[in-house]
């Protein structure tokens, strides 16, 4: 007995004695990627992960600029409505198939079907048509200029590998091949994958495009308590994790040998209020009536909240004052509009005063407590700003779990929101936010309180059409000066994107929190 | 003993139902799994289409029936996070979690009744007083409080011991076990030390309780005066009867360290089963969340019975009584 564990023993030691020879990079995160199918779940950490793997026609560089991947080129149909991609020749799957227009097809069929998560995204397509095997036309119901950046996080897999597996369809009750496989195009492919504990990744050795990267082997553990991964990173046991807390900002870079990364996050964090409520809930003192529905009510909460005083106390200065709902350098940002509401206690009153509330009033504000950075004491601040200006919020926090379903119940008078725009343009916000809610067309459906406008109705599909960039923006300007002259929300701030790394690790942060093992090199 | 050992399992059937039935009442309060399982895109109309081939409108009574009868069959169902089926899951997750609670478990054995021996000889004694004071500040520090700390003292500051995870781990058979390597055993330390401090300073105040209480009673005296050995007296005849009721007490114990690992498991990312409850709490993963508190109550019954069985073994005047 004694032998055969010292065999063992021996065996194990020489194994690990091999691993740290390899240039192993080790990174954690706080979620685990749910699963491995790139069409099963529309969620950042799924997407974000299996950008190393698969690849779509498009993709974002460093800049989130879209450049071509699998497609080399596209330009607009003649004719009809639509974009013709012409693929990459001479690309093969992990597995060796050769990357057909087929496969481009069969991919969007698996993409669009009803057990994927992520068919929202064509929408607007109303047919796919191969030409050749490399050249392929999307067609689209209406002209749709901003279709191939909508794109970007749509994976390309094999047809025969997906079929031959029983893959064909994302796994929805059940798991499938695909669940725990891959067989994509890009820079790694997956080594080993035990969900929740640690997942593998090996480079792609046939990868069509230029290597930067110096990794052979890289390691991914999920970490949900943020100060283990804190110690992880600090006993160098892993090489870099995304995120870290604001609180350990300082702890990290007091120490030699490590870096903190920072960038904005294109998530925007703002209050909405309930346009359409008759009533206020949760208020001790107005019962009959919703003052919320009045815009110089909404000004004065506007004007109550001092954000250079969150900035320095909550977040050491690290955030972004935000006038609209995505931040500047997004397209579409409204340049003509980008002044916020100041800070003025005094002008609050007066507005109030003017509405018929010299004395103000109660209300109840909801927010998360476990979505958004420091979102709990973010909400006790503004509560005690808003109780200056004389409105009482009864602030109830929770986690996000529960909270979506809350607002969908219209359950609350004001209440918290972070944006991310997917597609990284300004009409993202205005179709999910400020649009009026229409199931049937599937349009506002984040926009909890329905605030309603006609012309902001009216403008989104000119914007969602509209090819000349110039006649764009004046409509996108026109719904920005709109929602602000209403006070649609109160955008608040850009979020801060805080990573950790070890000094000799070079990489890049992506605002849109994707990490790319393909920018990261070891030194 | 058949008919008593029949009758527990009887009994242990109705607790697993009735924990089944107060966690899936609780379930409807945890949140909505629909907008868990989606990405923010997806249409109100997808998510509830998605609710209905979930079954998640059904009535309570329907869906705990459902749940109670697919267990009854051997279907555990599938997690809605990860789509993976939830028996297996919760049997990859078993041995992380044995293995830590049964380590924990003899370290603070090893340690406990020395230690408790040893304060109850020496009441007095310095190292009596020093023993008595750590464990108590040991006892009053929340768990998580002590992992932290023995990972900043052990894995940042002098780096000694890895931080978080199993380290190199063997597979024997369907187990996956960090008893065979050292990598495994460094893992498996600081984890263990944290989930064993608690059950550590109830062991060493327990033997010692009784072992003072013993070295009063009267054959004690008797042994004393008739001039038995000290270190015979000491060990052989004062300690075999304190550890009777000490043996109840803990293996009691053993049942809530495998159930409260769930806070060691979560500081030290260690993939237990309490790992994967927290996981599945924060994505609504209901199946998961399910057949983990079933399978925690199974647990606890099994080692409830063991126990009544170790009693009757040990102390032989309830094998006469059980003859009744």
């Amino acid at each position: 007995m004694k032998f055969m564990n010292l065999a063992v023993l021996g065996g194990v030691l020489s194994m690990s004695a091999m691993d740290t020879s390899a240039e192993t990079f080790r990174w954690a995160s706080n979620t685990d990627p749910q699963t491995m199918d790139p069409h099963a779940v529309n969620s950042a950490p799924v997407l974000s992960f299996l950008n190393n793997v698969y690849e779509g026609l498009v993709r974002r560089g460093q800049d989130m600029s879209i450049e071509p991947s699998l497609a080399t080129s596209w330009e607009p149909l003649t004719g009809e409505n639509g974009w013709r991609f012409n693929l990459r020749q001479g690309v093969i799957f992990q597995d060796g198939a050769a990357f057909t227009a087929q496969d481009v097809l069969f991919s969007y069929q698996r993409a669009s079907d009803e057990a994927a998560d992520v068919r929202s995204w064509f929408a607007p397509v109303t047919d796919v048509r191969v030409v050749d095997d490399f050249t392929i036309d999307f067609v689209t119901s209406a002209p749709n200029p901003l279709f191939p950046d909508s794109i970007a996080n749509f994976m390309i897999l094999d047809q025969d590998w997906a079929e031959a597996n029983d893959a064909a369809l994302p796994a929805r009750d059940a798991e499938n091949f695909a669940t725990m496989n891959v067989n994509g195009t890009g820079p790694f492919t997956l080594a080993s994958r035990d969900p929740g504990v640690r997942t593998t990744l090996a480079p792609n050795e046939n990868w069509w495009d230029d290597v930067s990267h110096n990794i052979t082997e890289a390691v991914f553990t999920p970490i949900g308590n943020s100060a283990t991964g804190l110690a992880a990173l600090l006993s160098g046991e892993i090489d870099f994790i995304q995120p870290i807390p604001l609180q350990d900002v300082a702890q990290v870079e007091s120490r030699d040998g490590f870096k903190v990364l920072e960038g904005e996050e294109t998530r925007v964090i703002m209050f909405g209020f309930g346009h359409e409520h008759d009533a206020l809930l949760y208020s001790s003192d107005v019962t009959d009536a919703n003052p919320f529905t009045d815009p110089r009510v909404r000004l004065a909460a506007a004007h109550a909240l001092d954000i250079a005083s969150i900035d320095r106390v909550l977040f050491r200065g690290k955030i972004e004052p935000a006038s609209q709902l995505v931040p500047a350098g997004i397209s579409g940002f409204s340049e003509a509009n980008q002044d916020r509401p100041a800070f003025d206690p005094d002008r609050a009153k007066a507005l109030l005063a003017e509405a018929g509330y010299p004395d103000g009033f109660s209300f109840g504000l909801k927010c998360t407590n476990d979505r958004y950075i420091n979102d709990e004491a973010l909400c006790r601040a503004a509560a005690s700003m808003f109780a200056a200006v004389g409105l009482n919020a009864e602030l109830s926090t929770g986690p996000v779990r529960d909270y979506w379903p809350q607002l969908r119940a219209d359950d609350f008078d004001m209440y918290l929101l972070g944006w991310s725009p997917g597609t990284f343009d300004m009409e993202h916000p205005i179709r999910f936010l400020m649009h009026s809610q229409d199931d049937e067309r599937k349009l506002g459906s984040w926009n909890f309180g329905n605030y309603s406008n006609a012309r902001v109705d009216e403008l989104l599909p000119q914007i969602q059409q509209e090819i000349d960039p110039t006649a764009r923006q004046a409509m996108i300007d026109e719904v920005v000066a709109i929602t602000q002259d209403e006070v649609a929300y109160i955008p608040l701030y850009t979020q801060p994107l805080i990573w950790a790394a070890k000094d000799n690790v070079d990489l890049t942060q992506r605002a849109d929190n994707f990490f790319m093992l393909r920018w990261v090199t070891v030194n | 003993m058949v008919y008593f050992i029949l009758k527990r399992m009887v009994q242990s059937v109705f607790v697993m139902l009735a924990v089944a039935f107060l966690a899936f009442s609780l379930f409807r309060f945890v949140g909505d799994p629909i907008t868990q399982m989606t990405g923010v895109e997806t249409s109100v109309a997808d998510q509830e289409r998605l609710r209905e081939e979930l079954g998640l409108n059904d009535s309570f009574v329907y869906q705990f029936a459902r749940f109670t009868s697919d267990m009854l069959k051997g279907d555990f169902g599938f997690s809605y996070r990860t789509r993976q089926p939830v028996a297996d899951m919760i049997a990859s997750r078993i041995p992380a979690t044995l293995e830590l609670g049964v380590v924990a478990l003899i370290i603070s054995l090893l340690v406990g009744v020395p230690a408790g021996v040893y304060t109850a000889l020496k009441p007095r004694g310095m190292l009596t007083q020093t023993i008595l004071m750590t464990t108590l500040v040991g006892v009053s520090i929340p768990t998580f409080v002590i992992g932290i700390m023995l990972i900043f003292i052990f894995g940042v500051q002098l780096g000694w011991l890895p931080t978080f995870g199993r380290g190199g781990t063997v597979q024997i058979g369907g187990w996956e076990s960090s008893l065979f390597t050292i990598d495994g055993w460094r893992a498996l330390l600081l984890p263990a030390i944290t989930l064993g401090v608690y059950q550590l300073t109830l062991t060493m105040r327990l033997v010692r309780a009784e072992m003072m209480e013993v070295m009063r009673s009267d054959y004690i005296r008797f042994a004393m005066a008739r001039g038995v050995p000290i270190k015979s007296l000491h060990y052989k005849h004062a300690l075999a009867n304190t550890m009777v009721p000490v043996i109840t007490i803990i293996g009691l114990q053993f049942g809530g360290v495998i159930a409260f690992s769930i806070v060691t498991e979560s500081v030290f990312q260690w993939p237990g089963m309490g790992l994967l409850f927290l996981e599945s709490i924060r994505f609504v993963d209901i199946p998961v969340m399910g057949v983990y508190l079933v399978v925690i109550a199974f647990f606890f019954v099994l080692v409830n019975l063991i126990v009544d069985l170790l009693y009757v073994a040990i102390d032989p005047r309830l094998r006469i009584s059980d003859v009744s």
